[in-house]
């Protein structure tokens, strides 16, 4: 957790952390992909895989978040869950050292978000290797104590 | 003496504005080029963004393209048949329908159909994009927008509308022959002397450069308009509106360059 009290503090925290793969209401999906493409294209881009081999493991990692039902839906037909389960697999498939959650509670307005981020995480481990959530001090309260 | 340096420096700073929004277009096309011929570009994700282009912008408009140009085609050779032959100019009624039609008229009509159709698609989707704040998403998860998104729409852009012309093209040779000589074999000597006349190395050389800078012209223009976009979006219909404006005078200056190629 990095605990934030303002956004000048987010924006350097994010600065600080250039090789981190953002999760943020700020980087959108593409709007005319798919979820299952939004995925699958970082491997497929990045690695020159197949459509099929990229979107397999794409879809692997909905499965493994039982959100395969929004493979096939694009980014407006999407609810907050689902859009958010999409940010976090596309930045989870690139592998990046570090994954940075951006203010979580943008992300999932309508979620009690914590418990739900600690379970989608715990789900996908082994598929990153650090990640770390920015939260203003004032959420603080909603966090389980550890 | 205030007013008029005032307006003065409206004048040129516009001038100046206008200049670099040209500069920024060109490199950008310059650009588009280099990395068309760059091997590394063509990876399984842009691959798959060039057959996409091509099947948007030529294949799903097919059938009713090549009606249309057979139409308009077979309409205007008759016409230029008939006056033609009401002169007494009638061996001069094919190569001129052929200067008029395939030289002229079906690369220029190709161009403004494919123009109307994908440039303002591509030119309110990329402004989207850019106003959404999607292109930055892009290169944080590392696919590079330029090579994922913008240069496999240039290549697949031009092959279209080169392929729409070549078509469209060979169309309105047969329905030459066709309104000329009739539904028969015995003249395609005749025919091919005259096709040979009119598609001199020059002529035909201006037309293969016309069609790929139209196809370049058609995806690079409105791309760049789109790129330009302030991201605010109530001004995408804007940079639209400027697309399209820029894209038409590009045609024309095209089309009139060529014409001046080969008439002057």
């Amino acid at each position: 957790m990095i605990w934030l009290n303002d956004s000048a503090e987010r924006e350097a925290m994010i600065e600080s952390l250039p090789a981190a793969a953002l999760v943020s209401v700020e980087l959108p999906l593409r709007a005319n992909l798919s979820v299952l493409e939004n995925i699958a294209i970082v491997p497929q881009y990045r690695q020159n895989l197949p459509f099929e081999v990229a979107a397999d493991q794409a879809w692997a990692l909905l499965a493994r978040l039982n959100q395969t039902d929004c493979a096939f839906k694009r980014d407006p037909s999407l609810n907050c869950v689902e859009r958010f389960v999409a940010k976090l697999l596309r930045a989870v498939i690139l592998r990046p050292p570090i994954i940075l959650i951006d203010r979580p509670a943008i992300l999932l307005p309508d979620v009690c978000y914590p418990p739900f981020l600690a379970s989608a995480l715990q789900v996908l481990e082994g598929e990153y290797e650090d990640c770390r959530i920015l939260d203003y001090v004032w959420n603080a309260p909603l966090y389980a104590p550890r | 003496m205030h007013t008029a340096l005032e307006f003065l420096t409206r004048i040129g700073g516009g001038a100046l504005g206008w200049l670099k929004a040209w500069g920024r277009l060109l490199t950008f096309g310059a650009r588009a080029l280099v990395e068309t011929f760059t091997p590394a570009v063509y990876n399984s994700a842009t691959r798959s963004v060039v057959l996409k282009q091509i099947y948007f912008t030529a294949w799903q408009i097919l059938p009713g393209f090549l009606l249309f140009a057979a139409l308009l085609s077979y309409v205007v050779i008759q016409i230029v048949v008939t006056t033609a032959r009401d002169f007494g100019l009638s061996e001069f009624a094919l190569e001129v329908s052929v200067r008029v039609v395939v030289l002229e008229t079906l690369p220029l009509l190709t161009v403004l159909f494919v123009a109307l159709r994908s440039g303002a698609a591509i030119n309110t989707e990329v402004a989207l994009m850019n106003i959404n704040n999607e292109i930055r998403a892009l290169e944080d998860v590392g696919v590079d927008p330029m090579r994922f998104e913008f240069t496999p729409r240039v290549i697949g852009g031009a092959i279209s509308v080169f392929a729409l012309t070549l078509l469209s093209c060979i169309l309105a040779l047969i329905l030459a022959y066709i309104a000329v000589y009739g539904v028969q074999s015995w003249n395609v000597g005749d025919f091919s002397r005259v096709i040979a006349k009119v598609f001199t190395p020059v002529a035909f050389l201006t037309l293969s450069v016309k069609s790929l800078l139209f196809g370049l012209a058609v995806t690079v223009i409105p791309i760049r308009a789109g790129l330009e976009a302030p991201r605010m979006l109530f001004f995408a219909p804007i940079a639209v509106l400027r697309g399209m404006v820029r894209l038409f005078f590009v045609i024309m200056f095209i089309e009139v360059a060529s014409l001046a190629l080969i008439y002057m």
